[in-house]
């Protein structure tokens, strides 16, 4: 009975639609502003999660196959039994990472959001944060042949960790540049900016009529150009909870630790309290460099 | 047909990125990229000689130079696209494909010209460790110049749109950074003398960048 509706969701689902949707946010057709003006992302927000989850699979299996691919070095404890507990545990746990990150950054999003002037609703900033981490999933996954391909000939896992690292920060910052500029664009298409506002009509207006004048070079924005005047206190503020997002994501990487699964330990889903992430990085770098 | 094309790469001539299908385009640029190097490969591998056993090592050395530069091409590339799509240029990517492709070619075209010079030093001198240096050297000399082409066929791109410039230069950290692994993972390219000759080196499936870290700091 379950097993028939779960069956039925996995075959039903319209995965054609909801990475053609993916692309739209990728390409920049889901957030021009003339597509913003209702002041929210216009796509099922189920699909961007179901597409989420599947790229954070994706990319579960690149960072959790290490032990899997490298040739075991002769100190290495870890048994074949380990190294595949760890690649399921990676493939649940990495999804989890972001789903739990953004159930934490949410409501920091939405309230900051709304004390910097802008009547987005709940929704509304749910997609964008959504679409903001399927951004960062995407990147991630296209980085993913590279990741496994120094999983096959490294066994360093100090290496791996820091290239890891390294990917992750990569997929991060293009995915925080497209949420500062989505909101952004967000803000204006509803006019919110109140003394900016004529001037947000005018620069687009403006547009427009270059369109028509060249008639061959469109005025589509990409996903991550900037567009229109700013607010600097607002952005300030927007500025701050993106560093607090970034930290939180960090540390929250370091609570469900590990994902790549040292050869040196046998398999734990999780590891006990102790130290953070940026020391752990700092450790791993002196490694490679002294060690 | 492809020494006409091989003549408008290292030309940077704009028909290489306009006339014909992309299709048809990419798999020609392949088909130079290929026999070009697997010209310079051959010569590389024939160190230790061309007869007998050592045989195999110009074989294999001819598949591995092609194979260095296609899956290096072939695992940076998913990022690339995401980028370029991100940066919303996906409309120019198939021309940035081409010129991406031609350049490899470019690459493989500058080091057939050069295996001449190879062949000339490893008939000179026997020393295994300067042979390696030689290449090396023919090889960061072929890439180097290669950016002249790639510089030349960018230009119209970077005109419609000067984010091309900043994406080239990600492309570029991260197919070096990639290929310098592959590099290493495919040793040898040469063939020690003193050493039986295999398609891959025991032990060599190692990290090329810990083994630098190594070199510097120990």
């Amino acid at each position: 009975m379950i097993w028939d509706r779960v069956k039925k969701s996995v075959t039903g689902f319209n995965y054609r639609d909801a990475f053609g949707q993916l692309d739209q946010i990728l390409s920049g057709d889901a957030t021009q502003i003339s597509s913003l003006e209702k002041g929210e992302i216009e796509l099922p927000i189920k699909n961007l999660i179901v597409v989420m989850v599947l790229l954070g699979v994706l990319y579960g299996i690149c960072i959790g196959s290490f032990n899997l691919l490298h040739p075991l070095g002769e100190d290495a404890v870890i048994t074949m039994g380990d190294a595949w507990k760890q690649l399921f545990a990676s493939i649940i746990k990495f999804p989890l990472l972001f789903v739990l990150t953004l159930f934490i950054t949410l409501p920091s999003l939405y309230v900051f959001n709304a004390l910097v002037g802008s009547r987005l609703n709940f929704l509304s900033v749910l997609k964008l944060l959504v679409s903001s981490i399927a951004i960062m999933l995407t990147i991630l996954a296209s980085l993913g042949p590279i990741v496994i391909f120094f999983s096959l000939c490294t066994t360093s896992y100090h290496f791996i960790l820091l290239l890891n690292v390294v990917v992750c920060s990569v997929g991060g910052f293009l995915a925080l540049a497209f949420l500062l500029r989505t909101l952004h664009r967000l803000i204006l298409a509803q006019d919110l900016l109140l003394p900016a506002g004529l001037v947000v009509n005018e620069v687009y207006e403006d547009n427009e009529t270059d369109k028509d004048k060249t008639g061959k070079k469109s005025n589509k924005l990409s996903a991550l150009e900037k567009f229109g005047p700013t607010n600097k206190k607002a952005k300030n503020v927007i500025r701050i909870w993106v560093v607090v997002f970034g930290l939180v994501g960090a540390q929250m990487s370091w609570v469900l630790r590990p994902f790549i699964g040292s050869p040196h330990s046998h398999f734990e889903l999780f590891r006990a309290r102790e130290s953070n992430f940026f020391m752990a990085v700092l450790n791993s770098l002196m490694n490679l460099l002294g060690g | 047909m492809l020494i006409k094309l091989a003549d408008n790469i290292i030309r940077a001539k704009p028909e290489v990125l306009e006339s014909g299908s992309t299709r048809q385009t990419l798999i020609n640029l392949a088909k130079v990229l290929c026999m070009s190097g697997m010209f310079y490969g051959s010569v590389m591998g024939s160190f230790a000689g061309i007869f007998g056993d050592r045989f195999f090592q110009v074989i294999f050395s001819a598949v591995k130079v092609p194979m260095l530069l296609m899956v290096t091409f072939g695992l940076s590339l998913p990022f690339f696209y995401v980028l370029n799509t991100l940066y919303g240029l996906r409309d120019d990517f198939k021309k940035v494909l081409r010129s991406l492709l031609a350049t490899q070619a470019c690459v493989t075209i500058i080091l057939m010209s050069l295996s001449p010079l190879t062949a000339l030093w490893y008939i000179s001198f026997d020393n295994y460790r300067t042979a390696i240096l030689v290449n090396f050297i023919m090889f960061s000399f072929a890439a180097g110049s290669s950016q002249l082409v790639l510089k030349r066929f960018y230009r119209p791109l970077v005109e419609s749109n000067p984010v091309h410039l900043k994406l080239l230069r990600f492309w570029i950290i991260i197919y070096g950074f990639v290929g310098v692994q592959m590099g290493w993972v495919l040793r040898p390219f040469i063939g020690d003398p003193n050493s039986q000759v295999q398609f891959f080196r025991d032990g060599a499936w190692g990290n090329a960048y810990l083994e630098l870290f190594r070199i510097i700091f120990r």
